[in-house]
């Protein structure tokens, strides 16, 4: 269903449309068979474009906009399989940028000239993003943390904002790439990005200043990666959707087109289903809810969503298409396996909806 | 539910609570199958002079002319304190479409009483040959002068012998082709000679919906809504109203609940895996809600909700069973007991509902009706 759009949020959208234009499955095939993840010219033209510091407040020099505008282009972004961490970029600067006194970083991480990734989880189901076990010591603004994160998107990275534990509960650190005692161990994803493990050795790090405290900071950062990451999904829900109707609309069995099926009609209505109700979800959520106060219970409600919805829609597409589909040669199985990648960062389905029984008080 | 109010939205929602608390008698909170006229009307009749009965309908035809956002706080208050379901034939079907097809006579002796709850209407689509293929409708009205004749039946009319007056689809052109060309809407006063209804009992136990027979029975001419052979279209214009008020929220909020209560009460709230389906239940309940807001803002636009209006329904419909089928398995060696059960946290009511709500996904164009509707008008798929 069409959303309710303001006319600079449809220009907003049109401009992301049009960025992705020079992306999709040609290029992200390009970075899967090279050694770098993404072409930090492209990322530079999106910090130029003002979506890196979409969410940045205007006295911080961001274009201060909400997390409506901010799905709108990750949304773009999962459509085209676009390698660039745009969003990973936007939401570290949003994290950076809502510190009454930003880190001097900021203003080049909204350019795309310095990349800032959140490093966040710690294991495999999730965790409780408030209680990590990397240790922050130290006082002041300076601390050392000690500890592993997983799962980080490190590539091209110059530096991570970390969750630890610190005296007074959780704090939000930025720990530079170069810093002393941090070591990265990366690993290929099946779409041939890399994840990285990242120990810290009593390694230094800037405590982001809290907002209006650090354990809010590190809370609304994880739930802005959560909405992020959802929207992004169903972007790739999308498109995956529409390459496999026009598949259904060429392809001739039984001397007729194989969309004139009702089964296969059927499971088309239900891929179209999933990904409306997803859509609906998180402009919801993001029509709701200020970029650094999410509600904790809906990010963690879309993302389980998204996820599980997401790797249903991709895995449909893939058995409509027949064994074409299980091809690398085609385009669909790329869908697949971002949504793969996608719905098992910072928690899958399963995961979230472990945390939202909690935060929603289901059993209380 | 994750829509901050604003604090006019907030103000409004104490006000709508407080009252509901102090007007909606306890005996009609939580029912699940829809309590007979006896006890309802009083309720719908309450609701009409406090002036809340029509919150979508604009205020020149005595609805309240309400926001989005108030009819969304509305449909929470409502679920919040387990209203019953309303008859929605009037409110959401007649009323409607003789705001858009019916002339002001009409407008002017109908509208009211349904307002004030003095009528009661029922939709007469349905026939025993013809359900999903609709237009395959055989009850034939034939005009003669100033009247038409009407000889057939009509089945599974909700309310049927509970109500005063048909909005019906009959066949006024039999050579028609298509077979839809020849189909006209009129209104049947059911209190006129040679009808006759029979009352069906539902597997949910209730008499929710009957057979009505014609047997030459005359209907003025001037019943006719719009043009003679063109009820087809003056069916389908509001279909997609029809379909968002099935797939209000409110029933999903109320089976949720449901659930919670009975899940505490037998223990099987601290099983992990019992929990997971909770969320997903939980979850997909927000989904709805988002989806039904989003489709409401949609129509209040005046943006069309043509086809779209399915996928709520189809979504709506088969969350509501799927939560029915958790609230059985949260009732364990209950689930089959005819009788609500008592639980430490009050009455639970498993079967019936559970039983009530393999409905949904049939009337109002079944599941696999509106996934073709989806299939071909929305994502073009070939014929
Ligand atoms: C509780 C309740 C209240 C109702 N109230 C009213 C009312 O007030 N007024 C009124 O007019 N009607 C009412 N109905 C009737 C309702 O609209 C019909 O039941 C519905 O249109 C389906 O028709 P049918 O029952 O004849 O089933 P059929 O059309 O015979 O369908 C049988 C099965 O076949 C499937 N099927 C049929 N055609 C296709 C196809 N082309 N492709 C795939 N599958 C197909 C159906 O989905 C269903 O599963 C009510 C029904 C119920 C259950």
């Amino acid at each position: 269903m069409e959303l309710n759009l303001t006319s600079e949020q449809g220009l907003l959208r049109d401009s992301a449309a049009k960025f992705i234009g020079a992306a999709g499955p040609k290029i992200a095939r390009k970075f899967r068979d090279s050694d770098h993840s993404f072409a930090p010219q492209r990322l530079r033209e999106a910090g130029e474009l003002g979506w890196l510091g979409i969410l940045v407040p205007e006295s911080a020099g961001g274009l201060g906009l909400g997390l409506t505008e901010l799905a709108l282009v990750l949304e773009q972004a999962g459509r085209g399989l676009v390698c660039e961490p745009i969003g990973l970029a936007a939401i570290s600067a949003a994290a950076l940028g809502f510190a009454p006194k930003p880190l001097p970083l900021l203003s080049r991480v909204m350019t795309g000239d310095a990349l800032v990734v959140p490093a966040l989880q710690e294991r495999a189901h999730g965790d409780d993003p408030l209680e990590p076990s990397t240790e922050a010591t130290g006082t002041g603004t300076t601390l050392q943390l000690t500890g592993q994160k997983m799962f980080v998107c490190a590539d091209g990275a110059d530096g991570f904002l970390v969750s630890a534990s610190g005296r007074d509960g959780p704090v939000l650190c930025f720990v530079a790439r170069d810093a002393l005692g941090c070591t990265l161990q990366p690993a290929e994803t099946v779409d041939g990005r890399r994840l990285a493990a990242l120990y810290l050795d009593q390694t230094p790090a800037d405590l982001v200043s809290p907002y209006p405290s650090s354990r809010d900071a590190v809370d609304a950062l994880y739930n802005l990666s959560l909405v992020a990451l959802s929207a992004e999904l169903l972007g790739v829900m999308e498109e995956a959707q529409r390459i496999t109707l026009d598949y259904l609309r060429i392809r001739k069995q039984f001397g007729k087109l194989i969309g004139s099926f009702q089964a296969l009609q059927h499971q088309a209505a239900n891929i179209y289903l999933r990904t409306e109700a997803v859509r609906s979800l998180i402009f919801q959520v993001a029509g709701n809810n200020e970029p650094w106060r999410i509600d904790p219970a809906m990010a963690a409600a879309a993302k389980a969503k998204a996820s599980e919805d997401a790797l249903f829609v991709t895995e449909a597409c893939i058995q409509l298409h027949g064994a074409i589909g299980f091809t690398d040669e085609h385009d669909i199985g790329l869908y697949l396996k971002r949504a793969m990648l996608l719905s098992s960062l910072m928690g899958n389905a399963a995961a979230q909806r472990r945390r939202y029984v909690a935060i929603a008080g289901l059993t209380a | 539910m994750f829509r901050h109010d604003t604090p006019a939205e907030a103000s409004f929602r104490t006000e709508v609570r407080s009252w509901l608390e102090a007007n909606l008698p306890g005996s009609l909170r939580d029912r699940t199958t829809r309590p007979p006229p006896v006890e309802l009307m009083p309720w719908y009749q309450t609701l009409s002079r406090k002036g809340w009965i029509a919150p979508h309908w604009p205020r020149q035809h005595g609805g309240m002319g309400a926001t989005l956002n108030e009819q969304i706080v509305m449909t929470e208050e409502l679920a919040r304190i387990g209203a019953p379901h309303l008859p929605v034939q009037g409110l959401n079907h007649i009323g409607p479409i003789l705001m858009e097809f019916g002339s002001e006579a009409q407008q002017k002796k109908h509208l009211p009483p349904i307002i004030d709850g003095s009528v009661i209407w029922a939709q007469g689509y349905s026939e025993p040959g013809a359900g999903s293929d609709l237009a395959s409708l055989a009850t034939r009205a034939t005009l003669n002068g100033d009247h038409f004749v009407v000889k057939g039946s009509k089945i599974w009319t909700t309310w049927g012998h509970h109500s005063d007056w048909m909005f019906a689809l009959v066949r006024t052109d039999p050579d028609a082709q298509p077979r839809h060309a020849g189909i006209s809407f009129i209104l049947i006063d059911l209190h006129s000679p040679g009808i006759r209804i029979r009352p069906i009992v539902t597997i949910a136990g209730d008499d929710e919906f009957a057979e009505v027979f014609f047997d030459d029975v005359v209907v003025p001419a001037e019943n006719l809504v719009g043009k003679l052979n063109d009820g087809w279209r003056i069916a389908n214009a509001l279909l997609g109203h029809e379909r968002l008020g099935t797939s209000n929220p409110q029933f999903a909020l109320q089976a949720l609940e449901r659930i919670k209560v009975m899940a505490r009460a037998t223990g099987i709230i601290a099983d992990p895996a019992f929990q997971d389906r909770l969320a997903a239940a939980s979850i997909n309940v927000t989904a709805l809600s988002a989806m039904f807001s989003h489709a409401v803002e949609l129509t209040n636009n005046e943006r069309s909700l043509g086809p779209e209006s399915s996928v709520v329904k189809i979504f709506g419909s088969e969350l509501l069973q799927s939560l029915n089928e958790l609230l059985i398995e949260a009732a364990g060696g209950h689930a089959a007991m005819e009788e609500p059960v008592a639980t430490n946290a009050g009455v639970v009511d498993v079967a019936v509902p559970f039983l009530f709500s393999r409905r949904v996904t049939i009337y109002g164009g079944s599941s696999e009706i509106q996934r073709n509707v989806l299939a071909r008008r929305v994502l073009n798929l070939p014929a």
